[in-house]
């Protein structure tokens, strides 16, 4: 196991990390506005990918315009089921919005299904993409680099947005207090649109570069992802937006690292790790690793 | 300035409020007074827009010049552009907030950058600590500071019509006087205010007029001066034997 190994595993992580800290992201954002675990964040992931798959082999978009694409419809869909699943439910009790999200996750699974099939497709990316790059020590994929630089640079722009605009203090402020924010002037279904809009749109960015590293896609692809990146946002304290990028890197590089650096009859036990690691950070630090005490609101 | 009618409200299953007419002028403090549970919050929130009327009507001009609008039926955020602007009770600072940005986000609705930041920069003047403590989250602030930036987050709005639910709550007697100081200079500089209060005493000395609501209804209106001569107000509120 020399240092290039390691060096290359830890480069896998922070990719798996990149792409899990992009899907919890929205689902803390929209727990932190809304107190809904959505269920169907995983397959807004999912449809990133066929979204992405179908610009480019059926449309034959540039690959940077197809991502501009995917971003919007993502957000598009976070929007549409918004309005149509999770609005009549607000102010009803919270397993009832976790249930519609179940339901909407299940519809758009079977909707996949129906009209494209459960074979999983072949996700090629443009041949430029694809070109090695060494740096000395280890080899890696243009795509490789561009999916880690991306998701910085959305992070650093999201935290820019949410800490230094108005509409972003604005959405901080709605995810606090509903009545208070309305007292202040703020429309607080435009905010809660707008969260499930950036949530969405990242997570379908998420779907592009999941499709982008493993090359293969399936209606079902989004279920583990999904789920991860969950306990990815459990693990960094749900509603923190810097919670959910620490935790997603905490838990891609933990995972590539169990399964990397253990003996390989471990690496079956990969999904069992994860959730095991969400079981203990929890019971050691309850509100996750930058979480608030916010028991007195829940 | 503000003209309720008969206005009733039902608040999950219990009918809060029972048919209460009131008046507000420009320039007066105008004090709601009663016991726990009377309606005043409900009054509050229902003007602002918290709350939507079963019936009756609430008329709002923002000056005298302006025709008066409905407000009954308007969003709490339309109520605000208005010129209403409410502090709600408990003080409900954003916690997630710095000081700063809890006075940030009272400017909302309002689209001049400039004057916003002067408005604040004067803000801080009046109200020391709230440039002192301008990067702190907001629930850091004592109770009386925290009381402040309310204030300061409402007056942002740049409001005509002020709504205070209970300064006083929970704040030490020094730090009551110095919230009716500035509730005093506030009319003086032209604001208009309806205050509700459990500190009746304190309330009816500084208001121009008061209202006494009960169980919904209102049972008793008159100046200041008169309420907190009338024998009933003194028996109930007042604390007199």
């Amino acid at each position: 196991m020399g240092s290039a190994y390691i060096l290359s595993q830890i480069v896998n992580g922070v990719i798996l990390g990149s792409m899990y800290a992009l899907i919890a992201i929205g689902f803390t954002m929209i727990y932190g506005i809304v107190r809904l675990i959505n269920f169907a964040h995983g397959d807004i992931f999912t449809m990133g990918a066929f979204t992405t798959l179908a610009s480019l082999a059926l449309i034959g978009l540039p690959f940077p315009v197809a991502l501009v694409v995917v971003v919007l419809t993502g957000a598009l869909f976070g929007v549409v089921i918004e309005r149509i699943a999770f609005r009549p439910m607000r102010g009803a009790p919270q397993v009832t919005g976790f249930i519609a999200s179940l339901a909407v996750a299940i519809i758009l699974e079977n909707l996949l299904v129906m009209t494209i099939s459960a074979q999983p497709r072949v996700f090629l990316v443009p041949e430029y993409l694809n070109r090695l790059v060494s740096t000395g020590v280890i080899t890696i994929r243009v795509i490789d680099l561009a999916i880690v630089a991306l998701a910085i640079v959305l992070m650093i722009a999201l935290v820019f947005f949410v800490h230094f605009t108005k509409v972003g203090i604005a959405m901080r402020a709605t995810a606090e207090n509903y009545d208070v924010a309305r007292l202040m002037g703020i429309n607080i279904d435009r905010m809660i649109m707008l969260a499930f809009a950036i949530g969405s749109g990242l997570a379908a960015v998420s779907g592009l570069m999941w499709g982008s590293k493993y090359g293969q896609i399936s209606p079902f692809m989004g279920l583990l992802p999904g789920l991860k990146a969950f306990v990815a946002a459990v693990i960094g304290g749900v509603g923190s937006i810097p919670g959910a990028v620490v935790g997603g890197y905490v838990l891609g590089l933990s995972e590539v690292l169990f399964v990397g650096l253990l003996p390989p009859e471990y690496s079956g036990y990969r999904n069992a790790f994860v959730f095991g690691a969400l079981i203990v950070v929890l019971l050691v630090m309850p509100n996750g690793l930058l979480g608030r005490n916010t028991e007195t609101r829940a | 300035m503000l003209r309720i009618e008969d206005v009733h409200v039902r608040r999950g299953g219990t009918h809060a409020l029972r048919g209460i007419s009131m008046t507000v002028n420009a320039g007066e403090i105008v004090a709601l007074i009663g016991a726990n549970g009377a309606g005043k919050t409900t009054t509050l929130a229902t003007i602002s827009g918290l709350l939507r009327p079963e019936s009756g009507t609430l008329s709002y001009a923002r000056c005298a010049e302006a025709a008066p609008i409905d407000i009954g039926r308007m969003r709490a955020e339309q109520i605000v552009q208005a010129g209403i602007s409410h502090c709600p009770e408990g003080r409900q600072v954003f916690a997630a907030l710095s000081v700063t940005e809890n006075l940030r986000i009272g400017a909302y609705l309002r689209h001049d950058r400039a004057a916003i930041d002067a408005d604040i920069a004067d803000l801080q003047t009046q109200f020391p600590i709230l440039r002192t403590r301008a990067n702190v989250p907001g629930d850091r602030l004592s109770g009386g500071e925290q009381m402040m930036l309310v204030i300061g987050r409402a007056l942002i709005s740049r409001p005509k019509l002020l709504l205070l639910d209970e300064p006083s709550l929970g704040l030490a007697p020094q730090l009551v006087e110095q919230i009716f100081d500035i509730l005093e200079r506030l009319r003086r500089e032209g604001m208009t205010i309806l205050l509700v209060e459990q500190n009746a005493a304190m309330a009816l000395d500084i208001a121009d007029r008061a209202y006494v609501l009960e169980a919904g209804k209102i049972v008793l209106e008159g100046t200041g001066k008169d309420l907190a001569g009338n024998a009933d107000v003194q028996r109930a509120y007042l604390g007199a034997a």
